[in-house]
């Protein structure tokens, strides 16, 4: 008897627990069309940060410990392109002004073994 | 379609997946958990759902500027 009961509570939460998860899900629109998830991660970065700052303070308060000031909490956006555009730039740079080292490279290289060699 | 529209697009699309694998992943770990014994593949099939997802979100938002709405107008 006590059994079956313990087994049935036992299912009883795990079932809640993940039909909470897939409520939440279907809620904030996480599975759903682009711009929706969009504006989820915006109301994530709105509301992240600052929860936990105030969990860290509220913790600070509570132990009496003085954790030393936090990182900048990671920016959840992805400026993906600012950044692919960035490393396009500095790679047509590079090689752009590849054959001009190279040159200059080999030849200090060659001063220099013909300065051992003297 | 101009490149900065192009760009944004990009950025739409990559955020879209890493959320949508990631909320798969985060499923299949709940139901791992709880229904399926701590197997794998309840991850791996969440994760393949966010990520088809994801790829199809995109495909439908590349190809959106060239679909065309017609109207099918009776005769009268």
């Amino acid at each position: 008897m006590a059994a079956g009961v313990w087994s049935l509570m036992r299912f009883l939460i795990k079932g809640s627990l993940a039909g909470g998860a897939v409520y939440l899900v279907y809620d904030q629109e996480l599975l759903g069309p682009s711009d929706r998830t969009q504006a989820a991660l915006r109301r994530a970065e709105e509301v992240v940060p600052p929860a936990v700052y105030h969990f860290c303070q509220y913790v600070c308060r509570q132990t009496g410990l003085q954790i030393p000031q936090l990182p900048a909490p990671p920016k959840m956006n992805f400026p993906i392109r600012e950044s692919w555009n960035a490393g396009i730039i500095k790679v047509m740079s590079a090689l752009s002004a590849a054959p001009t080292k190279a040159l200059e490279y080999s030849r200090e290289g060659w001063e220099y073994v013909k300065e051992r060699t003297k | 379609m101009s490149e900065s529209d192009l760009g944004r697009k990009w950025d739409r699309c990559l955020a879209d997946a890493v959320v949508k694998i990631g909320t798969g992943f985060g499923l299949g770990v709940v139901f791992s958990l709880t229904f399926f014994k701590r197997r794998m593949w309840p991850l791996a099939f969440g994760s393949g759902m966010g990520l088809g997802m994801a790829y199809s979100n995109c495909q439908h938002d590349f190809q959106a500027p060239y679909l065309l709405h017609g109207k099918y107008v009776k005769e009268q």
